[in-house]
């Protein structure tokens, strides 16, 4: 299961990440076929597993930009079929809107995957368990969790390539939040905010570590983000078993210095990789697909020089 | 049709069935899913939580055509006594250490309900002292320092929190200020209208510009907010008694304007209800809820089938009809 199951390694003590980045110029694409491909370079064992994918849900939105789109969950529940796992289920519990329903139905998440009860759980409303934290980096000393998630073998971020007008960016480590239960703490969950956003964050993954990411890059969000940005066409996808790797590529790849986002720096001490030299790449590099994404003036700060 | 839901967990087969989305669904849904110890999870044959326990019995409580569910809300009543802490809060989940926004919503349940006088009275007592950590010292001045042109909103003006030592938030201060107004005046002291009065004026400083409620973030980096159904229709209902005011007409206007593109059985209910309150004319709800009914079943979810239940209840229409809107602009 993801929750703790790994003991947290300084980062001079792990072994280099592997981090595929993958073209993907629109959703009508093959994105089954991509998203397969791109897993079978990673040694996952997911024979019996119960995978959870944690998408990024965060409003009603008939654009598309908002939140994680609907094709992508749908190419990742099949790939994660396809290569054994006895069930794959979509979680999420949005941050602001208590109706997750009006959200599934605005994303028509139903037409792409099937009947959604029994595959989809509002992790708002989910039962839930208290859970001491890893790690104390904020104030939190320990959350209620819900159980779909603790459950779960395999647990995997799906965020959105977004930019983010608290920390930065949005990506699979901040996408976590989406776990922290509104029926416990409310919408927003601003318990957490309280204790801390980059402790919080913080605290979180050491705690309930994805074992996987992908980042939806495809159409992303710049500027005023995660809600009211501007669309981003990236034409990726990100994947990797180091969420942190994954952000920090990620990063790279919207023009950002992922060492500049105070969260994802002090994640590279402990939950994953930060720097380049760390990190293998797969597939397309960091550069050939690099589309720099426009920021508030409040994190110009974060922006690559070059 | 069974709905299995929660990785495969069964929803209560008695509770959630195929067919067709009915008047009476809500308040069978609600009456066999209840669960033993006599609260509601937020689904089926889960933990019985106190908002969930809340909104059922208030549910079953406003169906005054019905034969009264008297026995179901008998169980319920005793629950949320049982679940009431020390201090007079409602925790989320009975054996959470801290009280939380559902105070307001079990307090209320029990006082419409009648016969815990002295549990709504510590409940509210703990209500009137629960005050948001957004107007102390520390807070202000990290605003100055940090970000005070981020967030155009007057944090002098305090409401509720969803939970102790965070921010004012409008749908706990809606619920709170819906609790209170249920209050005779003998139970409201003097300090209770004031804060009243104060919570009302934050709603109204949280307001989107066009129009409408989010969370309770009006303004962001010069940016106006996005009003969203839920927080809208709350805040409305608690504002009730000010109905005639510009901001509720003008939000009345934005929820009128939102409520054909609403695609989710809560916030339909919840938008039904607002606007059933003021008046304002909308068909019938259940036939837009039945082909949400039939694709998802609400998700099982409890919540859904008690706002739907009020929403057909007409309670504050009935009220408003007879004279009860006591409009003070």
């Amino acid at each position: 299961m993801s929750l703790a199951k790994r003991a947290l390694v300084p980062s001079f003590a792990r072994p280099a990440s592997w981090v595929a980045i993958v073209r993907a110029d629109s959703y009508q694409m093959d994105l089954g076929t991509l998203i397969f491909n791109a897993l079978r370079e990673f040694d996952l064992r997911l024979r019996d597993k119960r995978v959870v994918l944690k998408p990024n849900f965060v409003e009603p939105d008939l654009d598309g930009v908002i939140n994680t789109h609907p094709a992508v969950i749908a190419a990742a529940r099949e790939s994660f079929l396809r290569l054994g796992a006895a069930s794959v289920q979509v979680a999420e519990g949005p941050g602001h809107e208590r109706d997750t329903e009006a959200i599934v139905e605005t994303l028509r998440l139903r037409d792409f995957l099937g009947p959604l009860p029994g595959v989809f759980v509002d992790l708002n409303l989910d039962e839930v368990r208290r859970v001491p934290l890893q790690t104390r980096a904020s104030r939190l000393r320990e959350l209620y969790l819900p159980r779909t998630v603790l459950e779960a073998d395999f647990l995997v971020s799906l965020p959105k390539l977004k930019t983010h007008h608290w920390v930065g960016a949005t990506l699979s480590l901040k996408n976590m939040f989406g776990i922290v239960p509104g029926c416990c703490y409310g919408w927003p969950k601003n318990i957490l905010h309280w204790a801390g956003i980059t402790g919080s964050i913080l605290d979180i993954n050491s705690t309930v570590r994805p074992d996987f990411a992908i980042v939806d890059g495809i159409v992303g969000m710049e500027g005023n983000g995660p809600i009211q940005g501007t669309a981003k066409a990236s034409g990726v996808l990100i994947l990797g078993e180091d969420p942190v790797a994954v952000d920090a590529t990620a990063a790279r790849v919207m023009g950002l210095e992922p060492e500049r986002i105070d969260y994802l720096a002090k994640a590279g001490t402990l939950l994953g990789h930060l720097r380049p030299d760390k990190i293998r790449q797969l597939g397309e590099s960091v550069r050939s697909v690099r589309t720099p994404f426009a920021v508030l003036p409040a994190f110009q700060k974060l922006v690559a020089s070059s | 049709m069974l709905l299995r839901e929660n990785g495969g967990r069964d929803a209560s087969p008695e509770a959630v069935t195929s067919g067709r989305f009915s008047d009476t669904s809500s308040r069978h849904f609600l009456l066999t899913s209840q669960n033993s110890d006599g609260g509601w999870g937020y689904h089926p044959a889960t933990p019985s939580s106190v908002e969930a326990t809340a909104w059922a019995s208030l549910a079953l409580l406003s169906r005054a055509a019905d034969p009264s569910p008297a026995e179901a809300c008998a169980r319920a009543r005793a629950w949320l006594l049982r679940a009431q802490m020390p201090d007079g809060a409602w925790p989320a989940f009975p054996g959470q250490r801290q009280g939380c926004w559902a105070t307001s919503l079990a307090a209320l349940a029990l006082h419409l309900e009648g016969g815990s006088p002295e549990a709504v009275e510590r409940g509210r007592d703990w209500l009137l002292e629960a005050w948001p950590a957004d107007g102390n010292l520390w807070w202000r001045l990290r605003l100055v320092l940090a970000r005070g042109t981020v967030v155009r909103q007057d944090n002098s003006l305090h409401g509720w929190s969803w939970t102790p030592g965070t921010a004012s938030w409008v749908e706990p201060t809606a619920h709170a200020l819906l609790f209170l107004r249920s209050l005779p005046q003998e139970l409201l002291s003097p300090r209770a209208a004031k804060r009243r009065q104060l919570g009302e004026r934050m709603l109204y400083d949280r307001m989107c510009p066009g129009g409408g409620w989010n969370s309770g973030n009006p303004q962001v980096y010069g940016v106006a907010g996005i009003p969203r159904i839920g927080p809208t229709a709350w805040a409305l209902l608690a504002l009730l008694p000010h109905s005639q005011r510009a901001e509720n007409q003008m939000s009345l206007g934005w929820l009128e304007g939102a409520y054909p593109r609403i695609r989710g059985a809560a916030s339909l209910a919840l938008a039904h209800r607002c606007l059933r309150a003021y008046g304002r004319p909308v068909g019938p709800l259940t036939p837009d809820l039945g082909d949400l009914y039939l694709r998802n079943c609400f998700f099982a979810s409890v919540l859904t089938f008690a706002w739907i239940a009020l929403a057909g209840s007409g309670e504050e229409n009935r009220a408003r009809q007879a004279g009860g809107d006591r409009a003070t602009s």
